[in-house]
């Protein structure tokens, strides 16, 4: 299976970042169990780990493999949404 | 510069990205999708909270004694004051994220989330109880009050947990400590509580008959010391305390309170008092006052010599009438008949003092229990007036002997002895001021002519004699051709 790795930029405990981070763990966890590495980086601990994704806008989702990269803005409280932005141009 | 017609394709797809990415971006602030920005400083990147300022308020619920926390519209936890966090026992990085219903008590969940249902767009609060598991731990009560609240871009909840474990349990101890105090209050025995010390720390009003004066606060075996009966002066007060306190009670034991204003005597109890546990914090001392029982028996023993008096009296009587009732009589059979008749109308007599309790009878209630036996009620033959005049038991008995020898005479040889004779017996004179004896006529008419009753006769004896133990008390007859007459008098001391 080809490697999957999600990223999710967050800035400490803001109400948007902390919402995504459950978003992201109830995802992953009813829809896809086991498919994705998933790593949270809060930028307000080290700001510079912005520019490897070009971050700009804080919560921010990376789909960062399989490529190409897609980003996904916001609090991930649609779960519809979120889903076809994992699923698209999977290639699989 | 130049570049290939691919290069040229991969940078105008890099740059559509970029754009879409900066579209997407400015699509989601807008929509208030995010709450952080990323700012390229001189230096470095900084982060930009956009739509609020978090640190300020999670400072200001810092500063709370409640327990506070924030929470989206989902119920998850944004953040949680120190507080709360160690009312839940978790750190604030093991909750942040989490839904508040999982990480509370089930019984506590339920509430909170009645709680955020009702508090849409006003403060609401409710009383939450956490459950404790630890022994001995009592469970806790928060008053959880929750308000709308937006934080920066998002909707949400702020709840406090103010604890009112204390106000909860004063209130419970406070409803108990009430009851317990009117039970004592109420009762009519003195009642004193003491604690360990032995002094003394509640004392019912009844208590004041042990000791008059101020009891809460003293020691008890300074202000009422104990005498015991039967323990040969070797426990005292303060011992009994000591020995209930060790956990043995004491039932009933009968003692003297020596510096009792008035009632000495006490039946004492006293048990040991266990307030939370099985730890004994005190002793409840019970003292029944035994002046009532002494009383009783005192009475009891009053009546036992009144009984014995009373039955000898009438074994004299009894021997008497038997021996002057043999001394004329010729016959076995007509000293039984005569004999029995005299009994039963000491019996009667009796009977009927026994139902006023021996304190006195009614002359008109004595005459008619004597006629019965021989005179019907709507005979009309007899004519009883003035005779509701009570008299002393004594006098009674006496009467009733009198009667009762008139009634058998008049029975045998009298006006009640044919048809058409009468009877009369009524109230004639004196009892005044209860300094005269009191006259009674017994006067027959109608009857067969019959000489004078025999002198030596016990009945005559018994009719004159009878009632001359007192002042002015006795008998005498007049014997009317148209009938016997006689005027009996009553002793005014036994006029009641």
């Amino acid at each position: 299976m080809n490697p999957r790795k999600l990223i999710l930029y967050v800035a400490g405990q803001t109400p948007k970042s902390l919402a995504a981070i459950a978003n992201l763990e109830r995802i992953c966890a009813e829809h896809l169990p086991g498919q994705y590495e998933v790593e949270v980086v809060d930028l307000r601990q080290n700001p510079k780990l912005a520019r490897e994704h070009s971050i700009v806008a804080i919560p921010t989702l990376v789909r960062e493999l399989p490529v190409p990269i897609r980003k996904l803005i916001g609090d991930l409280s649609d779960t519809h949404k979120v889903l076809v932005n994992l699923s698209i141009s999977d290639g699989v | 510069m130049s570049a290939s017609p691919s290069e040229k394709d991969r940078l105008i797809a890099d740059l559509r990205l970029t754009l879409a990415e900066a579209e997407e971006t400015l699509r989601a602030i807008r929509e208030n999708e995010v709450d952080a920005l990323v700012m390229r400083g001189p230096v470095e990147e900084e982060i930009f909270n956009i739509g609020g300022d978090a640190e300020s308020y999670r400072a200001f619920m810092e500063a709370m004694e409640p327990g506070a926390l924030a929470l989206d519209n989902a119920g998850r936890i944004l953040y949680a004051n120190g507080a709360l966090t160690q009312l839940i026992g978790k750190p604030l990085a093991q909750l942040q994220g989490k839904r508040l219903l999982d990480v509370l008590p089930s019984d506590a969940g339920t509430e909170i989330s009645l709680l955020l249902g009702d508090a849409h767009t006003a403060r609401q609060s409710r009383e939450v109880r956490f459950p404790r598991d630890g022994e001995g731990e009592l469970d806790l009560h928060f008053l959880a009050a929750a308000f709308p609240l937006r934080l920066g871009t998002i909707a949400g909840h702020a709840v406090t947990f103010a604890n009112v474990t204390d106000r909860v349990y004063n209130e419970g101890v406070e409803q108990s400590e009430h009851a317990a105090r009117a039970v004592i209050d109420s009762a009519n025995e003195a009642v004193l509580v003491c604690d360990r010390n032995g002094v003394i720390t509640h004392a019912n009003a009844a208590s004041g008959i042990v000791h008059e004066g101020e009891r809460v606060g003293r020691v008890f075996a300074d202000i009422i010391p104990l005498v015991f009966r039967d323990t040969t002066d070797l426990m005292e007060a303060d011992d009994m305390i000591a020995m209930v306190i060790a956990g043995t009670p004491l039932r009933g034991v009968e003692a003297t309170a020596t510096n009792a204003p008035k009632v000495k005597d006490y039946l004492v109890s006293a048990a040991p008092l266990r307030v939370a546990g099985d730890r004994i914090s005190g002793a409840v001392i019970t003292m029944v006052d035994l002046s009532q029982r002494k009383a009783a028996e005192k009475q009891q023993q009053l009546l036992v010599r009144e009984l014995d008096h009373r039955v000898k009296n009438t074994l004299a009587m009894v021997a008497s009438i038997s021996a002057r009732t043999a001394a004329k009589a010729d016959t076995v059979e007509a000293f039984q008949e005569i004999f029995s008749g005299r009994i039963q109308a000491l019996a009667a007599t009796h009977n009927l003092l026994l139902q006023n309790s021996w304190s006195s009878l009614e002359l008109g209630e004595i005459v008619q229990s004597e006629l019965a036996p021989y005179v019907e009620d709507a005979a009309g033959n007899v004519t009883i007036d003035g005779l509701k005049i009570a008299v002393a038991p004594r006098a009674a008995i006496a009467f009733g002997l009198v009667v009762h020898e008139l009634t058998t005479n008049a029975v045998k040889y009298g006006a009640l002895s044919q048809e058409g004779g009468h009877l009369a017996v009524r109230a004639v004179g004196g009892g005044a001021g209860k300094s005269e004896p009191f006259v009674i006529e017994w006067r027959e008419a109608g009857g067969p002519q019959v000489p004078p009753l025999g002198r030596k006769g016990f009945g005559y004896t018994v009719i004159t004699r009878s009632l001359q133990y007192g002042s002015g008390g006795g008998a005498e007859f007049d014997f009317d051709p148209s009938g016997l007459v006689c005027r009996i008098s009553i002793p005014p001391e036994d006029l009641s």
